[in-house]
C-alpha cells in the first residue's frame, strides 16, 4: 500500500485539486451572489443599462425621424402585420388540406414525406 | 515484483504525458482553426411551421414503430438539438431506433415582433395545435409527450388545461416547480431590485447574453475550470469533440420573449404560483392535479440549475395513479446528453414509455 501512495499520479492529484478548487470558488462566490447587496447592485446596473438603451432607442428614433428613415418600431410593426398575414395563410392552407383529406396525400398537396411509405405501428415492448 | 512495475509506470506516464504534451499543441491548432461541429443532424422533415415554429416529423428508423406517437416540447431559452447531438449521442435517434414515432415541436428564435407572445399561446394554442397536427399526420388519437426543463413546464401546463386532451404519457426531465428551490435565480429576481416591467419596455425579448449570463453565475468558476480541463484533454478526440458540442449548445441562447418573461418572473419567481397550484393561464387554473396520464419525472442529482428542491413537488402534484419520480446521476445537461445520458436516462425512458405506447 504505502509503495503505491509514493507512485502516485501527479496530474492526478492536479486534477483533484482543480476540482476541488472549483467547487471551493463555487461555493464561496454563490454565498457571495446570495446576498441582498449583490442582488441591489445587479439591480443599479440593468437600471444603468435600462437608461442607456432607452435614451439611444430615443435618440436615434428622433434622428431617424429626421431623416425621413423608418425607426425600428415602425419595422417591427410592418414584422407583426407579416406575422398575421402569414398566419391567415396557414389557417387557408389548413382548411384546404381538411377539406382534401379524403383525396390521396400527394393531391392534397401534402409534403413529399407524408406520401412516403411508413412502418407499421404494431411494435410491442421486448418484457410485454 | 512491485518495484520494476512501478518503475514502468512511471516511465510511462512520464512517456504519455509527453506525448499528450505533443498532441495538445498539434490538436489545439486543429481545434482554433475548425469550426464547431454539426448538430441536429437526424433526419426530418418540417411538417409544420407557424412564425418561428417549426413542427419535425424524424423519419422513423424501425420497421415498426409503436402506436402512439412522441411529440418533445422544448424550453423556451435554448435551442432544441441538445437533444439531437450527433449520430450516437442523440436521444431523438436512440428512440428511432427503439421504434417510437418522434416529433419535435422547435420554437425557433423568437424576433422582435414575439415579444407579445404570453404562456397562454404556447399553452393553449402553439402545443395543441401541434399535437393535433401530430395526431393527424400519424393518423392517431393519443400522443405522447416530453418536456425538458422548461419545456416540462409547458407540457404540463397543456396536460392540466387538456385533461380530457389526446396527452396518453407525459415525460418530464429535470423541470422546475417549486421557485423557493431556485435559491439563486429567486434571489436575483427579487422584486425590490429586479424591475421586470422595465426591462420588457425597455428591451423587448430578454436578450439571450442575458440569459447565458445568469446561468454562467450558477457556478462562476466553470468557465475557467472547463478551459483548463479542454486543454488538459485536449490530446484526446471524443472529448475535445463532446466538449465543443456541448459548449456550443450552452452558449447557444436564444432570445426570450418578453411578455412570457414578464410573465414567468411574477407569477413563477415572485408569487411561486406554479407550486401552489394557483397559476391561471388565459384564466383557467393550472392544477397538475388533473393530469391523470401516466407520468414519469426524471430529475438529476447534481442539478445546478434546476436544484432538486425545486423539482421535488411535481410529482405529488401530479393527479395520475401511474406516476414515479427517478433520481439519477449527472447534472442538469448531462441527464438528457452525452455518456451518462446514454447508459442512464435514454433506457429508463424507453422501457418506461415503451410499456405505454401500445
Amino acid at each position: 500500500m504505502a509503495e503505491h501512495t509514493t507512485t502516485a499520479d501527479p496530474f492526478g492529484m492536479w486534477r483533484d485539486w482543480m476540482a476541488n478548487s472549483e467547487r471551493q470558488w463555487n461555493g464561496f462566490l454563490n454565498d457571495a451572489m446570495a446576498t441582498d447587496e449583490f442582488s441591489q447592485t445587479m439591480g443599479r446596473m440593468m437600471d444603468g443599462y435600462l437608461n442607456l438603451q432607452k435614451n439611444m432607442n430615443e435618440v436615434m428614433g428622433r434622428y431617424l425621424q429626421l431623416i425621413n428613415v423608418p425607426t425600428r418600431n415602425d419595422i417591427l410593426a410592418i414584422g407583426e402585420r407579416l406575422s398575421q398575414i402569414e398566419e391567415r395563410l396557414d389557417q387557408i392552407e389548413d382548411g384546404l388540406l381538411r377539406r382534401d383529406a379524403g383525396q390521396p396525400a400527394s393531391a392534397a398537396g401534402a409534403p413529399l414525406a407524408a406520401t412516403m411509405p411508413r412502418p407499421p405501428r404494431t411494435k410491442k415492448p421486448a418484457r410485454a | 515484483m512491485t518495484a520494476p512495475a512501478r518503475e514502468t509506470t512511471v516511465e510511462e506516464r512520464v512517456r504519455q504525458q509527453i506525448e499528450r504534451t505533443i498532441q495538445r499543441s498539434i490538436k489545439g491548432l486543429e481545434y482554433i482553426s475548425t469550426g464547431d461541429p454539426a448538430v441536429g443532424l437526424t433526419p426530418k422533415e418540417v411538417i409544420h411551421a407557424r412564425g418561428t415554429l417549426k413542427l419535425y416529423h424524424y423519419r422513423p428508423q424501425s420497421d415498426e414503430v409503436y402506436r402512439v406517437p412522441v411529440m418533445l416540447v422544448m424550453s423556451l431559452v435554448s435551442k432544441p438539438y441538445i437533444l439531437d447531438l450527433t449520430p450516437g449521442q442523440s436521444l431523438v435517434e436512440f428512440l428511432l431506433k427503439k421504434g417510437f414515432d418522434v416529433y419535435m415541436i422547435d420554437w425557433g428564435v423568437p424576433r422582435p415582433e414575439d415579444t407579445k407572445l404570453r404562456l397562454e399561446d404556447y399553452v393553449l394554442d402553439f402545443i395543441p395545435d401541434c399535437a393535433e397536427r401530430v395526431m393527424r399526420d400519424s393518423e392517431e388519437d393519443e400522443v405522447s409527450v416530453i418536456g425538458y426543463c422548461m419545456g416540462g413546464q409547458l407540457a404540463t401546463m397543456y396536460g392540466a388545461l387538456h385533461a380530457d386532451g389526446p396527452m396518453k404519457n407525459l415525460a418530464c426531465f429535470t423541470t422546475p416547480v417549486d421557485a423557493d428551490g431556485m435559491t439563486l435565480f429567486k434571489q436575483w429576481t427579487d422584486r425590490r431590485y429586479f424591475d421586470v416591467d422595465r426591462v420588457v419596455d425597455t428591451l423587448g425579448n430578454v436578450p439571450p447574453e442575458l440569459l447565458f449570463a445568469s446561468f454562467d453565475m450558477l457556478k462562476p468558476a466553470a468557465r475557467v475550470a472547463k478551459n483548463v480541463q479542454l486543454w488538459d484533454n485536449l490530446w484526446n478526440d471524443e472529448f475535445v469533440k463532446s466538449y465543443r458540442m456541448f459548449d456550443r449548445w450552452a452558449a447557444d441562447q436564444i432570445p426570450f420573449p418578453g411578455e412570457c418573461f414578464r410573465q414567468v418572473t411574477k407569477e413563477f419567481m415572485w408569487e411561486n404560483k406554479f407550486a401552489k397550484n394557483e397559476l391561471e393561464i388565459g384564466g383557467r387554473r393550472v392544477d397538475l392535479g388533473k393530469i391523470k396520464a401516466p407520468f414519469i419525472h426524471i430529475v438529476a442529482e447534481h442539478d445546478h440549475i434546476v436544484p432538486y428542491e425545486a423539482a421535488k413537488p411535481l410529482v405529488p402534484m401530479i393527479g395520475s395513479e401511474d406516476k414515479r419520480e427517478v433520481m439519477l446521476k449527472g447534472g442538469h445537461v448531462s441527464l438528457v446528453a452525452g455518456g451518462n445520458a446514454i447508459y442512464r436516462l435514454w433506457p429508463q425512458l424507453e422501457s418506461w414509455l415503451g410499456e405505454r405506447s401500445v
